[in-house]
């Protein structure tokens, strides 16, 4: 791919902004072949080896994890850029775009409840249970799970005026990193699900030892027991699902953009690879079926770009629809990756199923992503729904 | 685009016993076979329960945390409870039953665990190597080693060493041999063979006691010179290098195997293609070239080879399939089981489908392989029940020195080499090809299936589904990729229609 397909998503913004983000742009391209093609390998091998949260801070310090928080315009956001870095950054390891992925849905969850001011105090860190951990700026999601499924094992309780939960819940992304996980629970009484804000430094929350994954692995995430933990509702009781639907389409073209470096990196390793590798007298890029196979990945790669900077461009404008094209573009972007993925490892053979050309970690990062946002199938089963405005059981 | 004619002119095959090979077994193998394969299905059933599920996500665990931990105790548990020496001839002072019934024991274990099952099932592709050569001297020695060994409870394991770092894909096949960048070099020296060169990605290899090296005489012509030697651990000039960090499978070793001026005895060279040139007259004159016995011996290997390739992809993609179902009863989203949802059903169809589908086509290559290559000698009936029937200790007394005689071996490489044409070769190891990419395809679609139907469970390691998902995608890859299987297959059994196409040139 001689060059990336980007110039379209700025095209929004004035041209000095434009210029302003292309630097950011190009500061995330240095950063991910700098620090994140460096040592992917053996962060990949976390729960077992230490976590690299100097790579956490230095994404914290290029703004990564407040993008969204920024307003670049007074009708803009940075949905597209954000986009755009999440992709780069996943071309050499989506593990930290993962993490940036997870907080900023927390994030826009709590600014969707109208609760931004709860953001500037996790910020600071004031609370109890923070003075007792690591004051830690990050927002804890179980993002690969539909909320309201995950909200039927977790229940809140009022207790004079105050909230308190119990119950369990799985895989919930940084809940060792982050000093306040946004979880869903059921309140008593109550229809739908709600919102809460729980303390992880609070000894009434149990969190297991990091849950080892297929992908993503240097993404920490733990399975919480919580047992009467006190925690701060979000917004309104009952309105989770109004919060969550606001917010999930934006999240699923960012979660295409994700899936999307992860194939671009993929396919770009195997074009690399046939170009220096000779089976049969020649280099195997010569040979057809490997050459077709290379040129299914980049057909792939072109439309799932073309289909990521449309949802993109389309949520920041705010087109009638654009949520449809977001959700569809995941959806198919998800899956391509799988595909795509899995002929990357292919053509570099038995060195592509080994962990130094980083092939093997992009086929399992892809199929972990598929799950980004809950079980695909049934995500795709939703789709028509929104759609075409069906009124579906 | 030019077509020549408005209808093609060749006779469009495959040929009615392309497609039958089933039908024609029927009358043809002995019928004592299906008890047997009874009889070891109920092993591994009861080694998968008692070892292979409570321990494998463990051992992957493990292998994640310490890649180079090698697991001796589930070597030495597979060896105690018989499975290296299962379907070793009793001629060989083995158990004697027959190799067909391999695949199933593969499939079984490979549901719980596929690496756990190349820990057994590599051990099998050493002893088909051992056995392509027909050297029924060395074969003699390195089998009795391997019973030996279980009686003792010392496990001597046999691997097979092919692939190079510069030649993967072209040592699989003669055609490609011939511009292969090849680097073990055995070159003939008083008294045997001297091997300098390195292998890679060898199975196994660290815990192997024989491992079976193939290496060439002349780099200019690797396809003419192919030598196949038993190289002992512990042999002067003979190490281990790394363990590779694979994605999956990771309880079996990939290893890498030095060799530094290694000497081999003339007694453990098992096959020398060039050698045929030199057989006295009165043992009858070579009816083959050399060029034409390496290919018949790789193709051999890989007809066996990639019927167990077969058998582990059946069974991770049963693995896989039994994962989702167990989900799917269990589970509920959008308060219903998924189960209850008619598109998991139909997605746990297609799983079904999938393993079926898979597990036929391992099976009609089993039986080529019994009609027309490695197993047909065992499956002769006379030679079938005579084996069957005579007590081992008579065998063990009465074989080893006839077994040992030079002209044993001649007679026995006749029968075999010389016996199959090059129809039935052909036939055996397209059947062969096609089986394993038929297989391995299915077992990592029924891997992304059940991890569709599983959601974020089916990504976390305790639950088992990510695990086969990982280990299914290596099944694509050795004993040939996927894409040269094909290729295989268009050679064996499309090409030989189509004279003046050269199915690896463009």
């Amino acid at each position: 791919m001689k060059a990336d397909k980007t110039d379209g998503i700025y095209s929004s913004y004035g041209p000095e902004k434009a210029e302003e983000l292309k630097l950011l742009e190009n500061m995330s391209r240095d950063f991910a072949i700098n620090e994140l093609r460096e040592g992917r390998e053996e962060r990949d091998t976390y729960p077992y080896a230490p976590l690299d949260l100097a790579l956490f801070h230095k994404a914290e310090e290029l703004g990564y994890f407040t993008l969204l928080l920024d307003e670049p315009d007074e009708k803009l956001t940075n949905q597209a850029l954000l986009g755009h870095v999440l992709t780069i950054l996943s071309m050499e390891d989506a593990s930290l775009a993962g993490a940036v992925f997870a907080h900023s849905l927390a994030q826009m969850i709590i600014i969707q409840a109208g609760q931004a001011a709860m953001l500037d105090k996790i910020q600071d860190g004031g609370s109890k249970a923070m003075q007792k951990k690591k004051e830690s700026p990050f927002i804890a999601f179980p993002c690969f799970d539909f909320p309201d499924n995950l909200a039927r094992g977790l229940r809140a309780e009022k207790k004079d005026e105050k909230y308190f939960l119990s119950g369990e819940v799985n895989y919930v992304t940084l809940g060792n990193l982050a000093s306040w996980a946004l979880l869903p629970a059921q309140v008593e009484g109550k229809k739908g699900f709600s919102f809460f804000l729980c303390p992880l430094g609070d000894e009434k929350v149990t969190d297991s030892f990091a849950v080892l994954s297929l992908g993503l692995r240097s993404c920490p995430a733990v399975d919480l027991a919580i047992s009467d933990a006190e925690a701060v509702p979000v917004g309104d009781i009952g309105a989770g699902e109004i919060y969550y639907e606001a917010v999930e389409a934006l999240f699923a073209a960012l979660a295409a953009s994700i899936s999307l470096g992860v194939m671009k990196g993929s396919y770009r390793e195997a074009l690399d690879y046939s170009r220096q590798r000779v089976q049969g007298g020649r280099e195997i890029i010569n040979w057809s079926e490997l050459r077709m196979m290379l040129s299914r990945a980049a057909v792939q790669c072109r439309t799932s770009e073309m289909l990521v900077n449309r949802a993109l461009h389309e949520s920041e404008l705010g087109i009638p629809g654009w949520e449809d094209s977001a959700r569809a573009a995941a959806l198919h972007v998800q899956e391509a990756a799988c595909h795509v993925t899995s002929d990357g490892i292919q053509i570099l053979g038995g060195n592509g199923y080994m962990q130094d050309y980083g092939q093997e970690k992009r086929f399992r990062d892809a199929h972990q992503l598929k799950v980004l946002l809950g079980h695909h199938p049934l995500r795709k089963l939703e789709y028509i729904k929104f759609a075409e405005e069906l009124d579906l059981s | 685009m030019n077509h020549k004619g408005d209808r093609p002119s060749f006779v469009v095959k495959p040929e009615l016993e392309d497609m039958i090979t089933s039908m024609q077994a029927l009358n043809q193998l002995p019928r004592g076979m299906l008890r047997e394969t009874r009889q070891v299905l109920k092993e591994a059933k009861k080694f998968n329960r008692k070892v292979v599920r409570p321990g494998a996500l463990e051992l992957d665990q493990k292998m994640h945390q310490d890649p180079n931990y090698l697991p001796w105790d589930f070597i030495k548990e597979a060896n105690r409870r018989g499975f290296y020496t299962m379907f070793i001839p009793k001629l060989f002072g083995g158990k004697g039953y027959n190799l067909p019934a391999l695949s199933y024991v593969l499939e079984e274990l490979a549901t719980e665990c596929t690496g756990m099952a190349n820990l057994v099932g590599v051990h099998w592709l050493g002893i088909a190597t051992l056995t392509a050569s027909w050297n029924m001297r060395l074969m003699n020695k390195i089998m009795r080693d391997v019973v030996e060994g279980e009686k003792v409870g010392d496990p001597r394991i046999i691997t097979l060493a092919i692939t190079e770092p510069g030649a993967g894909t072209d040592v699989e096949e003669v055609e490609l041999l011939k511009k292969a960048r090849v680097n073990c070099h055995i070159k003939r020296v008083n008294g045997g063979r001297l091997i300098n060169g390195s292998k890679i990605f060898i199975s196994n290899g660290h815990l192997s006691t024989w491992h079976m090296v193939i290496g060439y005489q002349d780099f200019d012509r690797p396809q003419e010179t192919t030598v196949m030697v038993a190289v002992k651990t512990g042999s002067r000039g003979f190490s281990f290098g790394r363990t590779e960090k694979k994605m999956g499978q990771k309880a079996c070793p990939a290893s890498e195997l030095i060799f530094d001026d290694c000497f081999v005895p003339e007694e453990n060279v098992c096959f020398d293609a060039a050698s045929v040139e030199e057989v006295p007259v009165w043992f009858g004159r070579p009816k083959k070239s050399v060029e034409e016995y390496t290919a018949q011996v790789i193709h051999y290997v890989l007809s066996t080879s990639r019927a167990g390739v077969a058998g582990f992809a059946t069974g991770v993609a049963r693995g896989a399939y039994e994962e989702a179902l167990r989900y799917a009863v269990e589970t509920e989203v959008g308060e219903k089981r998924i189960v209850d949802q008619e598109w998991a059903r139909c997605l746990l169809a297609e799983m079904y489908k999938n393993v079926f589908l898979a597990r036929l086509s391992y099976v009609e290559t089993n039986y080529a392989n019994s009609l027309f290559g490695m197993f047909r000698i065992l499956h002769w009936k006379p030679l079938y029940y005579f084996l069957k029937f005579t007590p081992g200790e008579v065998l063990d007394l009465v074989m080893p020195p006839v077994l040992n005689r030079d002209s044993i071996t001649w007679l026995i490489r006749k029968l075999c080499l010389d016996g199959q044409n090059e129809e039935e070769m052909r036939q055996t190891s397209g059947l062969a090809s096609l089986s394993k990419f038929t297989a391995s395809d299915f077992g990592l679609r029924n891997c992304q299936l059940a991890l569709d139907l599983m959601g974020r469970a089916g990504v976390q390691h305790n639950q088992g589904a990510e695990k086969h998902l990982r280990d299914s995608k290596l099944l694509q890859i050795y004993e040939g990729t996927n894409q040269l299987n094909r290729l295989n297959l268009f050679d064996c059994l499309i090409g030989r229609d189509l004279p003046d196409v050269r199915t690896f040139e463009e």
